[in-house]
């Protein structure tokens, strides 16, 4: 199930109203790279995703798209609400208005509806993470046309967080796709072994060996500089939260 | 598995860097032409520990989605838990000083129901 903070994932703040700019931006809410069709897309795919990894990555992912399209409709929201009727008539909006009023509506850029065929489910988890990659890139080729449409720096601060955020999903998916290529490769290069993950995360992961105090196994090749960068930023990020910690003038 | 990325991934930001970019991990981080993320900062004291949350929320949530790929990675696994025991803290702060956030806040037991006091994030209510 889901539940609700009450909170935006990053913060928006439109002081000056734009009805051409909310024209623009609605289709990254219900066009077809937008994050409306790629939450839907994820927490559809992620029920036949082959382990655990990957249901776990298309749920945490699609559930982070909830709160980009809630972003992307206070976007739009701000945009809007202090529109006169002669301001929506003047921008094209009046054919939104006729149906909607002020009120939020997913469609794309020239006011086509949301439609479920921006997104595919094929059960097959290299085709569904292809599609992925595809829809991170795609979405972030779409910000930076929108980030190109604006100067209003309001509206650009969201908009380059929420593209950088497609680039990391971009590459979680992108890991996640050749993971599931080298184990489908080794499997079908052991004769009579024709199920793709016959061998899976599941049976013989995780707990096993946390709890024999393995994590750092031979698995993981390590060296001495490695080790020091990864320490060092343990460290880093320590300090940042002990900081925090002592810095109780934060409360009241 | 691709081992190089282990070592990449190192590269971490801290929260405050991390969120105002929209990611913690330096190796991933690509910018847009001379564009500037915006710095955020709180002016009064529920700003500034709003989004001291947003920040630990937002670096636990990128520990979050790593550690779906590599659940065996001890190192990240200790940022995040770091993360979350900091979160849980601000959070409850957070509650007890300024209203509810989640459904199951403390700050909910009174009568009035809370729930409904607060502006809604897109009318500019904690949105620093």
């Amino acid at each position: 199930m889901f539940s609700y903070q009450k909170r935006l994932q990053y913060p928006v703040n439109i002081k000056k109203k734009d009805l051409r700019l909310a024209k623009y931006l609605v289709t990254q809410y219900g066009g077809a790279n937008g994050e409306l069709a790629a939450a839907l897309r994820y927490l559809n795919q992620r029920f036949t995703m082959p382990d655990n990894k990957g249901k776990a990555l298309l749920t945490d992912i699609g559930t982070e798209e909830l709160a980009h399209i809630e972003m992307l409709e206070t976007m739009i929201y701000q945009l809007m609400k202090d529109a006169t009727l002669e301001e929506i008539k003047e921008a094209g909006l009046d054919t939104h208005y006729a149906e909607h009023a002020k009120a939020l509506f997913p469609t794309d850029a020239s006011g086509v509806p949301f439609t479920t065929t921006y997104f595919a489910t094929t059960g097959d988890p290299l085709a569904d993470l292809s599609e992925d990659m595809a829809a991170e890139q795609k979405a972030r080729a779409v910000y930076e046309n929108l980030i190109d449409l604006t100067d209003d720096p309001d509206v650009i601060g969201p908009l380059l967080w929420l593209r950088q955020r497609e680039i990391v999903h971009y590459a979680r998916f992108k890991e996640l796709f050749e993971y599931y290529e080298k184990k489908q490769n080794d499997n079908s290069n052991k004769p009579g072994n024709d199920i793709m993950f016959a061998n899976s995360m599941e049976n013989n992961q995780l707990p096993n060996n946390m709890k024999n105090n393995q994590a750092f196994s031979n698995q993981q090749p390590f060296d001495a500089e490695y080790l020091n960068n990864i320490f060092k930023n343990i460290d880093l990020n320590r300090n940042y939260i002990r900081g925090l910690e002592q810095k109780n003038s934060i409360f009241i | 598995m691709n081992y190089n990325y282990y070592r990449n991934s190192s590269n971490l930001f801290n929260p405050e860097e991390g969120y105002n970019l929209g990611n913690m991990f330096a190796d991933l981080y690509k910018g847009y032409k001379n564009y500037k993320p915006a710095k955020l900062t709180g002016r009064t004291p529920e700003e500034k520990s709003f989004l001291e949350l947003s920040r630990i929320g937002f670096a636990m949530h990128e520990m979050n989605l790593y550690l779906d790929l590599h659940p065996e990675d001890r190192t990240i696994q200790q940022l995040f838990n770091d993360y979350r025991k900091m979160f849980l803290e601000l959070e409850e702060k957070y509650e007890q000083n300024y209203g509810p956030i989640t459904i199951t806040s403390d700050t909910l037991e009174k009568s009035p129901f809370a729930w409904v006091k607060d502006e809604w994030p897109w009318e500019g209510g904690r949105n620093v």
